[in-house]
Formats: structure tokens, sequence, C-alpha cells
């Protein structure tokens, strides 16, 4: 076991490695002098320039600038930016939980939906209610996310005015910021109605969430299904039906478990696909997530912002997605390393 | 048509002809192939038959509706846009850009994420090793943060955005390819013809290759639904193709401007998206399931 997580924690550290020499690299790869785009300072007057210079060790060759900027990162010194002038470590840590709470419950709603009715149309495959389920998640993983967003503000918040446009929060409720996540500060803070602000929040929540929930719920439904039609025809199965196990006790005993085992780790490498969605997302509800933010920088040229984004961005999920690896190979040692589950 | 039999003869029928008798069995993979097959044609005489010229502004006719509401005229079909451009003309335009521009990025992963798959699958070792996993992780980074790196440091732009899109392609290809060499060199007919001397390159293109094409075709479909999704997000966005061009992203975020007065605006080119991706993933199933079937049998 122990060697398994040398093996991934030294996977980690290789990647994240590589992702640090890129968004190094971004500074001289982007337009413009290099300084400024590590520092985000433009305009500096000469003395700054100096005392810059200096910070980032740009008289020295390209090793000890790399290892000078390497220990700016992680004393959380990431720059400036452009656009607002506030260090980028601050505007990140804000917008990256916000981005990361949508992606939350739109993963619990894809997994609370998906896996029952995954396992309702491959119990019963190739019957009526298989075909409905899988066409219309096809349907459903067919939709662009990004018009379906469109699509649901025009009924939901133009024409029948139900739901909130834009934002998280309204603007009349002052939540401090502690973790991040809208619901849990709003729990943790002592602000009158907190109920109201509650009930505001989740109504900002409902449709980008239902929006990238979409296709994560279709995915994760077809995985179930084909998982359990190939479960449910295993030896095992039969030689407890032939003890007279009736179907409930053989699904819940053995079918639930080895169902969920191999495809455990394909839903969660689906994360990856909910956080590109949600970064498209935010922008149409202006959501203040990091995708937003990142196209915010685009528009703007702030390459700081950008630089700085990325790193974060990808070391979190390559984090991510190691740790989801090494868990569920922890979890089933007998799983081969390439053996990967099928739709 | 029937086949005279003479004699007792027994039929077999090749593995394509196999895959091809279970596809046309499944009503839904049919529809699903012949919408593909519609798009296609629309991709390449479309232009020839479209009434308009797509970035050709007519100030006389504003927003006019499609021609199924009592304000629409029959003269467009699906109505104009807001400055008065064919919306007919720019949707078949729109397919052109959107579906062949798709086609050729996954043409282009394909061809080299399976050099890679095969070289990565066909060496052992540490280097092999490296290879794979690394890619396995950065895999994992979301499209949209490459294609805004690529965009801040070359500047927006269709073929900008293609760099991105294609990048994230091509890590599917590799493992695909990869584990499908791997599990193939344990087996005897590979051992065979090494046995019979042959190099890894000859392995690779005349015993490896032939028996993975199927995968191919259903990844590229796969991929293509992915393609076709992606450069459309990053054309709504503003950082893929630019506004004169019909693409049916960038169509998208004009309407999106209208999208009150003139929903239609909003509605085709998203049914339009739909629809492809939609024909595409329907082949794509039908594909793999009567590959699955045929292994099965």
């Amino acid at each position: 076991m122990i060697r398994y997580a040398l093996r991934y924690l030294n996977l980690m550290v290789l990647t994240l490695l590589v992702l640090s020499v890129v968004s190094f690299a971004l500074a001289y790869w982007f337009p413009g002098d290099p300084l400024t785009n590590l520092s985000g300072i433009q305009e500096a007057t000469p003395q700054t320039e100096r005392f810059l210079a200096e910070k980032y060790a740009t008289e020295h060759n390209l090793f000890v600038q790399y290892w000078h900027y390497m220990q700016l990162v992680f004393s959380g010194d990431w720059g400036v930016s452009f656009s607002s002038g506030l260090p980028l470590y601050d505007e990140i840590t804000l917008a990256l939980p916000a981005t990361l709470e949508l992606c939350a419950y739109a993963f619990l709603l894809s997994l609370i939906v998906g896996i029952p009715l995954g396992f309702i149309a491959g119990l019963k495959h190739y019957t009526g209610t298989d075909y409905t389920v899988l066409s219309l998640s096809v349907f459903s993983y067919s939709i662009p996310a990004f018009w379906l967003a469109l699509i649901l503000i025009l009924i939901f918040c133009l024409q029948l005015g139900w739901l909130p446009l834009s934002g998280r929060i309204n603007l009349l409720f002052d939540v401090p910021h502690q973790t991040g996540f809208i619901v849990i500060d709003i729990l943790l803070s002592d602000i009158q109605n907190k109920s109201a602000a509650l009930n505001d929040a989740f109504r900002h929540l409902v449709l980008p969430t239902i929006s990238i929930a979409l296709i994560n719920t279709a995915i994760t439904v077809r995985l179930a299904r084909r998982s359990i039609i190939d479960v449910m025809s295993k030896g095992y199965i039969i030689a407890a039906r032939s003890r007279g196990l009736t179907n409930n006790q053989i699904l819940w005993k053995h079918g639930v478990r080895n169902t969920l085992l191999p495809i455990l780790p394909l839903i969660a490498a689906q994360i990856t696909t909910l956080i590109t969605n949600a970064m498209v997302i935010e922008t149409i509800f202006s959501w203040p997530g990091i995708g937003n933010w990142l196209i915010q920088a685009i528009y703007q040229r702030d390459y700081p912002a950008i630089r700085a984004g990325m790193l974060a961005v990808s070391s979190f999920v390559v984090i991510l997605t190691v740790s989801i690896e090494l868990i569920t190979r922890l979890l089933d040692p007998t799983r081969d390393k390439n053996e990967r589950g099928t739709i | 048509m029937a086949r005279f039999n003479l004699y007792d003869e027994e039929f077999f029928p090749s593995p394509w002809q196999h895959t091809w008798r279970t596809f046309k069995q499944s009503h839904i993979a049919m529809t699903g192939l012949i919408l593909l097959i519609f798009f296609s044609l629309t991709a390449v005489i479309g232009p020839f038959l479209a009434p308009y010229d797509p970035v050709e502004q007519n100030t006389n006719s504003l927003l006019v509706p499609p021609a199924w509401f009592d304000s629409g005229t029959i003269a467009h079909l699906f109505g104009t846009d807001a400055v008065g451009r064919d919306m007919l003309s720019r949707v078949i335009y729109g397919c052109q850009v959107t579906f062949g521009i798709s086609i050729l990025l996954v043409i282009i992963a394909m061809i080299v994420g399976v050099s890679l798959g095969a070289v990565a699958g066909m060496t052992k070792g540490v280097r092999s090793s490296i290879l794979n996993h690394l890619l396995d992780s950065l895999m994992a980074i979301p499209t949209l943060l490459i294609a805004i790196v690529i965009v801040a440091m070359l500047g927006t732009g269709l073929v900008n955005s293609m760099w991105a899109i294609t990048l994230a392609l091509i890590p599917q290809f590799v493992h695909g390819t990869r584990d499908f060499v791997r599990d193939e060199m344990k087996k005897e007919y590979v051992l065979a013809a090494r046995l019979d001397g042959a190099g890894k390159s000859f392995l690779f293109f005349q015993s490896i290759l032939p028996n993975m094409i199927e995968l191919l075709v259903v990844q590229a479909t796969f991929a293509l639904s992915t393609a076709l999704l992606d450069i459309t997000a990053l054309g709504f966005l503003g950082l893929g193709a630019q506004p004169p061009l019909p693409e049916l992203g960038v169509m998208l975020s004009a309407g999106l401007e209208v999208a009150y007065i003139a929903p239609w605006n909003l509605a085709i080119p998203g049914i339009c998206i739909f629809l492809m991706v939609l024909a595409v993933n329907l082949v794509g199933d039908g594909l793999r399931s009567a590959v699955r079937k045929r292994m099965s049998s």
C-alpha cells in the first residue's frame, strides 16, 4: 500500500513540476515584458523596477529565476492583477471555492439521479424502461450545456420570473467570507434572516447546477447501466440465485457493491468535465467563480491573472484526480491498472 | 436482394459486413446515420444551395421572424438576425464551418494520438511509464483552460482555438491505442508474426492496425461530438471564431443580444448544434453496441 501511495505521490509531484515550469514559461511566452507578466505591475518607476528585478532575479539564468518564482508561489505572492491591481492569490482563493461549490452540488445531483436510474435501466435491460432511460440520456448529453443554460434563463427567469438571473446571492444579504462556500458561510455567519438568505442562495443555485449536472447525470446513468448488466450475468450471481436468495437480496448483497466498484474511478474522472462545463456556465450566469474570472482576464489581456489562474486550476485538478485514483486503487486492489470500464 | 443459393453454402459475412448488419437493425442508430449524412451533405454542397450570402447585411429586413410565423416571409425561411442576414444561409455555412473543422480536428488528433499510443504501447520500461503517467495526469486539465492559455499567447481566432481543441482530443486516442496495442502484443498472431521476423512498424501496420480500425472509428465519433461542443463553446465565449464568420457558437452569442425580441436567433443555431451532436452520438452508440454484439457472439 505504501508503495502505491509513493508511486502516486511521485507522479503527482512530477506533474506539478511540469505545470509550474509551464506557468513560469508563460511569462515569457505571453506578449509583453516577462517581468511585467510575472509581477503584474505595469508602468513601474525605475526604483520599483530595480526592486522587482531583484525579487524575480531577472539578472540570473533561468534556473535561478524559476527557483525564485517557486519560492514566491509557495509564499503566496503570485503577483497582482493588471485589471484590478489586487493580489492574485486573494482573488483566486475567493473565486475557486465558488466554482467548487457549484461543481460539488452538480456532482451530488448527478449521483443521486444518475445511479438509481442506471440501476433501473440495467436491471430491466432491453425493455421499454431501459430504452426510455437510454434515449433520454443520449438526448441530454447531446445538448450543449451553454445553450441549455440560455434556454433555462429564457424560460424560468425572463418568461416566468421564478428564479434569479445571475450572481450568487442577493446583494441585500451581507455574508462574511469564511470558507468560500456560500451555503456554509451563511450557516456559519450570524446575520439576521438566515433562512431567507439560505432560500435566496438556493434559488440562485438551481439553474446553474441543473445546466452543469445534466451531462454528467447522463454519463453516470450509462456507466451504472452497463456495469450492472455485466455484474448480473456473473457466475456468483447465478450461484447466489441457486442458493435461493431473492432478487432483492442478490441486488443489495452482491449487485450494488460489485457494480459501483469498477465505475467509481470513471465517475470520479467526470469531475474534470464538470469543472470545464462549470467554467463556461459561470460566464452565462455571472457566477463569481474561477471560469468567469479567467474569461474576464482574457478579455482584458490580464496575463499575470491567466498565468496564476492556470497554475491554480490545473494543480487543483491534477491533485484531485491523482488522489481519486489512489483512493480507488486502495479500495479495490484487485483491479488491474489498465482495466477501464465502458459506457 | 435475396441470395440465390444453389448449394447448401454457408454465408460468412466479413467483420465489417457483420457489424453493418447488426447496426442496421437498430432504428435509432440508423436515424442518427441519416442525420449525419444529411449534415455532411449540407457541409459539402450546402453553400451552393444557400439562397443568400451569409455575411450580406440587408437593412430592409431586420429581425424577420421565420416563415412559420404570421409575420414571416418565405423569402427568409428561418428569418433574419439583428443586421438582416439570412438565418438559413448562415446556418448552412455554419454547418460547413463547425462540422467541417470538427472532422478535420478529429483526424489530426487521431493521427497524432495513434502514433504516440503505438509507441507508448510497444515500448516498455521507465520511458513508457513516464510518458503514460504524465500524460494521464495532464489529460485531466480542462480544455477551456488550455484554450485560454493558447488564446492568451497567440490571440483570439479560429485557428488558435483549433490548436487547443486538438491538444485536448489527443490524449484519449493515445489511451485507447496504448491499451489496445499492449493487449494485442500478448496474443499469438502477433507472436507468430514476430517469429517470422516482423519488425515493430510492420507489426503495427500489418497486424495490429487492421484489428484496431473499429475501435478507432468508435473513438473518433465520440471525439467528434466533443470537438463540436468545444468549438461552439469557444466560439460562444468569443475565444474561437470571430463574429462575421458564420460559426454556430458565434451565431448563438450574437443571438443572445436579441434573445428576448427574436428568440429564433437563439433557437435555430442551438437546435442545429444539438442535432449534429445527437447524430454523432447515436451513430457512435450504435456502432459500439454492434461491435460489442459481434465480439460476444
